[in-house]
């Protein structure tokens, strides 16, 4: 009995921990971008702040980068979702001795290295233009039209995977049973087939518009001067990290986290339906009910939601202006603790030296930043009134 | 042949029949193949100026190839060593990242499977996808703000006083396996899962009722059966996080490279695509090597990736 407590306190002991390094990270990016430190960071706090958010409104670049990456997207979904369900169809039917190598041909581009796909992608098209005499302007040397080509070759096989899964459940009786009913072949596969792979495809589109948002590895090859949303980002983090992405992360955290739950939810909802004919009442306190009974996902996605909307009401009328000058006054009095606390050092030391003489011994110049150093003492007596923030400030940017 | 497509028609119609066979025709020689063998066409040729291609001077040659090994003729060291190195250290880090993985997922994978029930285990299962939708880029971005020089953990260990120098974990690569680790843990873990869930319950209680105890169960049970699932997750977890790029990119220290950031700089900085394509075929393949060794080394089968 009592190894059987130590068992199960271990468990959720061990899943604490591994939730806490899978959503940790993403917490801890998602405090930084209210705080207003210019390096993103928890601790030390300075003020709650939405400054990040305002800055990310005004990047024209990262906005540009958007637009592409949703453009990009959806050719990405159209094009891998009909390559998927085409190639899903394809292997329901081909012969099974030649199964086995094309499952593996049309899955291998997922684990092929996004760079190496890239790479052939770009090579490829650059073979063919020459080939075929197109100049540097053609669609060929077009980023956009690189990427989609680079992005549709393992995205299809994601389409695939996800549709195949749903596939192998239908009944091909309902398709002969249509066709002996006088249904022509694509009547049966647009009123059976279809409707039953309506899931599937559905989230095979999600699958892949999110897939394609995210790339990086092949993107960064196929993309030539043009940006996507990724790339900007990644840029951006490599340039030197401030708060402003940990904004973008913020908004992409919240997004994700109720499409994710919104999705659970009508899952659930479906289930719940089938399993007891919703009680769909007259009031809409009963439709309400009905929506949301037994449905913690739907209850929390709409809490999410509603916590957004709120958190946005409050950002507007938030400023962190008082809240930065208490902070620069209390540096300030820091500062001028610190100097007082020279000046009654500054006569015993005088004593012992006989005269003005440095006093830097004893005190570590370097402990405090140089404040202790005399010489840094005058310049910083008529900066510090102008409340320019002293060395201090600078050592904590660091 | 005649037969069996004249059947294929007959059985989709003809709309269907066309539009299948040019979709997979297109995607398999226009997105995939062709453009490998391209990549493996053009890594065996000389750099050369546009106009000379087609020429005389474009002939089949083994230099790219080479380069790797030897580096420039004039080096001192007699072979390219910052290039191998990096390779070597990248497979290696890779192999250590993916074993790491599966001994991190493999509990959860294991729970998830066959103790958690219900709507319990579909929130776990959801409280995984989503870390995974957010953008690679950000999730190093995280780990920047954790372990950067004056990031999370080392403000936390100075305030607890245990260290007055920051530590510089970005330098010694630590940040680097932990985001390589934690971009793949989906990957790992899914398809355990799944591996893991169709073991019949009643073999662990009956090894159980035996005395055998939990690690054994673990040992000759459950892993075993659930090897398909292993193959599949360490083999995607060892090729994703040998090809990463943006992890390295954002993480990687200033002195160590990962070898897609060779790859990389070779197209962006020297502008030598055939060098760089050559490189890339040398990833693919020794990643390959590697991956069907092993697999061949525990006795699992290939072509269950991804079910």
């Amino acid at each position: 009995m009592r190894a059987r407590i130590l068992a199960r306190g271990l468990t959720g002991l061990y899943l604490l921990a591994f939730f806490g390094f899978l959503f940790g990270p993403l917490f801890i990016m998602v405090v930084t971008a209210l705080n207003s430190s210019s390096f993103p960071r928890i601790a030390p706090w300075d003020c709650l702040s939405f400054e990040w958010f305002v800055k990310l409104a005004g990047d024209e670049r990262l906005q540009s980068g958007l637009l592409t990456s949703l453009g990009v997207g959806v050719a990405v979904v159209m094009v891998s979702v009909a390559l998927g369900l085409a190639g899903a169809l394809f292997l329901t039917q081909i012969r099974p001795s030649l199964r086995t190598a094309y499952y593996t041909l049309i899955t291998a581009p997922i684990l092929i290295p996004g760079v190496v796909l890239g790479i052939s992608t770009l090579i490829f098209w650059d073979r063919t233009a020459q080939l075929l005499g197109f100049g540097t302007d053609s669609i060929f040397y077009n980023g956009i039209f690189l990427t989609v080509a680079g992005q549709s070759s393992f995205i299809s096989s994601y389409c695939m995977l996800v549709i195949i899964s749903r596939l192998q459940r239908f009944d091909t009786g309902q398709i002969e049973a249509a066709l002996d009913l006088g249904a022509t072949n694509t009547q049966a596969f647009r009123k059976i087939l279809l409707p039953f792979l309506k899931p599937a495809i559905i989230s095979a589109a999600v699958i892949a518009f999110l897939a394609s948002f995210e790339n990086y590895n092949t993107t960064v090859f196929t993309i030539s001067h043009l940006h996507t949303f990724t790339t900007i980002i990644s840029q951006k983090v490599r340039l030197g990290i401030d708060p402003s992405i940990s904004a973008v992360a913020f908004i992409i955290i919240v997004l994700t986290l109720i499409g994710a739950l919104l999705y659970e939810g009508m899952m659930k909802r479906g289930e719940l339906k089938k399993a007891r004919a919703l009680p769909e009442g007259p009031g809409a306190a009963a439709v309400l009910q009905g929506f949301f009974k037994k449905n913690p996902a739907m209850i929390m996605s709409v809490m999410v939601v509603v916590a957004t909307i709120f958190g946005i009401w409050f950002a507007i009328g938030h400023s962190a202006d008082q809240c930065k000058a208490d902070l620069r006054a209390e540096k300030l009095e820091r500062q001028r603790r610190l100097e007082e606390q020279y000046r009654q050092t500054l006569p015993a030391a005088g004593a012992e030296e006989s005269g003005g003489a440095p006093a830097s011994q004893g005190l570590g110049a370097g402990t405090f930043g140089n404040v202790f150093d005399p010489k840094n003492l005058e310049g910083q007596a008529g900066v510090g009134e102008e409340g320019e923030p002293p060395a201090t400030e600078e050592e904590e940017q660091q | 042949m005649a037969a069996a497509v004249r059947k294929f028609i007959e059985k989709n119609g003809v709309g269907m029949a066309v539009f299948m066979t040019l979709a997979v025709t297109f995607w398999i020689m226009v997105l995939i193949v062709l453009p490998q063998l391209t990549m493996v066409d053009f890594s065996f040729r000389f750099k050369l100026p546009p106009d000379a291609i087609g020429g005389p001077q474009d002939q089949w040659t083994t230099t790219n190839y080479e380069y790797f090994i030897k580096g420039n003729p004039g080096n001192s060291d007699g072979w390219n060593r910052v290039d191998v190195t990096v390779f070597t250290r990248t497979l290696i880090a890779a192999f250590f990242v993916t074993v790491f993985n599966f001994i991190v997922c493999y509990p959860i994978a294991y729970y998830m499977a066959k103790v958690a029930t219900g709507g319990w285990a579909r929130m776990l299962a959801l409280s995984l996808v989503v870390p995974y939708w957010i953008n690679e880029i950000l999730r190093a971005f995280a780990f920047r703000i954790i372990f950067g020089d004056a990031g999370l953990i080392n403000t936390m260990l100075k305030t607890l006083g245990l260290i007055t120098d920051s530590i510089d974990f970005i330098r010694a690569d630590i940040a680097l396996y932990a985001g390589l680790g934690y971009a793949y843990i989906l990957l790992m873990i899914f398809p355990l899962y799944s591996a893991i869930e169709s073991l019949d319950r009643n073999q662990v209680e009956a090894a159980r009722d035996m005395g055998s105890p939990w690690w054994r169960i673990h040992w000759r049970i459950v892993m075993p059966f659930a090897k398909p699932g292993i193959t599949a997750g360490c083999t995607m977890v060892f090729m994703l996080s040998a090809g990463a790029l943006a992890a390295p990119q954002i993480l990687g220290g200033p002195s160590s490279l990962w070898f897609t950031q060779i790859i990389y700089q070779g197209f962006f900085e020297y502008f030598n695509w055939q060098r760089g394509a050559a490189y890339a075929i040398i990833l693919l393949g020794s990643c390959m090597i590697i991956v069907l060794s092993l697999t061949k080394l525990f006795g699992g089968k290939m072509g269950e990736i991804g079910r």
